[in-house]
């Protein structure tokens, strides 16, 4: 497939974001979560899925044509898929490029695994999960001290 | 600034000295002299779920500063039985007390509770997760039994899998220098990988072993623990292993006249009474000293330290 294909099946956009270098089989993941912000609703979106990448072997894209992108949102791809690109366009060029990264700390983001944990007995309390080291991909349950790893805490997105 | 007392490993190993050296000072101090430290002062002890000797202990240390404690023993005495969350009783009991002791079933409890509180905290045991006055009056034993922490050889003996007593033990030791520590449990209940990997980056050394004999020959003092029945998916493999670890009198003929047995009870029949009556019983001084560190932990988070005047 050459490039010029690959445009065709997901066209550039005028203005917008593209979610770039999402791992094979989370765009939909990614998906559901833009899904959850109602001043997304109306934007017009497009995902492909399965893109051949040379540096990832396959990946999916997301193309968003929205003014804006919630920071909550970003934050929340930074649990679920750290190392995603996102594009910001402009009248079709690329105007700034972020690689988002694992931070050190996600506040208020996912439940934390340990069912004993008082934050899920009491879920109006905010949750806060810091990387245990620096590089590390553990994190550590500000509350109970229950360590886990940035995959269970993915799969524990607060709704 | 607000102080509280949640979790061991907010401690660095200048504070755990401080701790101990506070707690040795207030030993020293006349009962007159203690009981006009902290009048007018009230301890709220909150206990959503039943203890013996660490709600007394603090009930007592308040009393014997000259303060006062209100509180309740179990969740059916507070409005928990009626439906109000945690974070509510913490709102409502801040308004009474000038500091507050907590033990609840969940973990991170304690941690909440300073979040919210205006008052200091005080972590009494939150789940399976951190009874950090435990660790610190164990130390402050430790040391009164041997003068120094640092490069003593220690048996840990028991459910060293679940035991959050034993786990904040291994953490707050690891800060020591050269302590030496020999793990006996049976398989199932051997202490947490993380931990063992924990020793790595510091001076102290674990040991696995199966023999308490052995353990009673090489070390300085052994740590005795409760093998929990609870804890056994398999009841069989409980009953193999519930008497494996029991001490009694005649184990403890020929070690050193220093060494040391110490539980940080209640004990079912891990020590038997007979040890009781040899001077290598430490354990009901060890219950005494958790009154006593429980004195300076309150001093210290309320900012009244002997010869500070109290804010």
């Amino acid at each position: 497939m050459t490039p010029q294909n690959q445009i065709l099946l997901i066209p550039k956009i005028e203005r917008g974001f593209v979610i770039d270098h999402i791992p094979a089989g989370l765009g939909i993941q990614v998906m559901a979560l833009i899904g959850r912000w109602p001043e997304l609703e109306d934007a017009v979106v497009t995902l492909g899925l399965n893109y051949k990448s040379t540096r990832m072997g396959r990946k999916d894209m997301i193309k968003l044509q929205a003014g804006s992108l919630p920071p909550r949102l970003l934050q929340m791809l930074a649990l679920v898929s750290p190392g995603v690109t996102i594009k910001h366009i402009d009248n079709f060029e690329v105007i700034e490029k972020v690689v988002i990264q694992v931070p050190e700390l996600f506040d208020n983001l996912a439940r934390c695994l340990n069912p004993n944990c008082i934050t899920n007995a009491e879920p109006h309390v905010a949750t806060r999960f810091r990387r245990v080291e620096s590089g590390s991909r553990h994190f550590q349950c500000a509350h109970c001290e229950r360590v886990c790893t940035l995959d269970e805490l993915a799969g524990h997105i607060k709704v | 600034m607000k102080k509280d007392l949640v979790s061991i490993d907010d401690l660095a190993l200048e504070s755990i000295l401080d701790y101990l050296d506070l707690a040795a000072r207030v030993e020293s101090m006349s009962g007159a002299e203690k009981a006009s430290l902290l009048p007018g002062r009230i301890l709220a002890t909150l206990f959503f779920e039943p203890s013996t000797r660490t709600r007394l202990s603090f009930e007592a240390a308040m009393c014997r500063l000259g303060g006062r404690v209100i509180g309740f023993s179990e969740a059916a005495n507070s409005s928990t039985a009626k439906g109000e969350s945690f974070s509510d009783t913490i709102r409502t009991v801040e308004q009474y007390a000038d500091i507050i002791a907590v033990r609840h079933p969940k973990e991170g409890t304690a941690r909440l509770a300073s979040e919210i509180s205006r008052v200091p905290i005080i972590n009494a045991g939150d789940g399976a997760n951190q009874h950090p006055t435990q660790t610190l009056l164990d130390l402050y034993t430790i040391r009164k039994f041997f003068g120094r922490v640092d490069g003593l050889k220690i048996a840990l003996v028991g459910d060293l899998k679940y035991s959050r007593t034993i786990h904040s033990l291994c953490r707050a030791l690891l800060l020591f220098e050269g302590v030496s520590m020999t793990l006996v449990s049976p398989e199932t209940l051997r202490l947490p990988k993380y931990l063992m990997k924990a020793a790595a980056a510091a001076t102290a050394t674990f040991r696995e072993s199966d023999s308490l004999a052995a353990a009673l020959r090489e070390c300085d003092l052994v740590y005795m623990t409760r093998i929990q029945k609870e804890r056994f998916p398999d009841l069989v493999d409980y009953e193999k292993v519930k008497d494996s670890y029991r001490l009694d009198a005649r184990m403890l003929e020929g070690v050193p006249g220093h060494f040391k047995v110490l539980h940080p009870l209640p004990r079912v029949n891990e020590i038997s009474p007979d040890v009781d009556s040899t001077p290598h019983a430490g354990y009901f001084e060890q219950a005494r000293n958790g009154m006593i560190m429980r004195q300076a932990i309150i001093l210290d988070l309320l900012d009244a330290r002997p010869g500070r005047s109290a804010t």
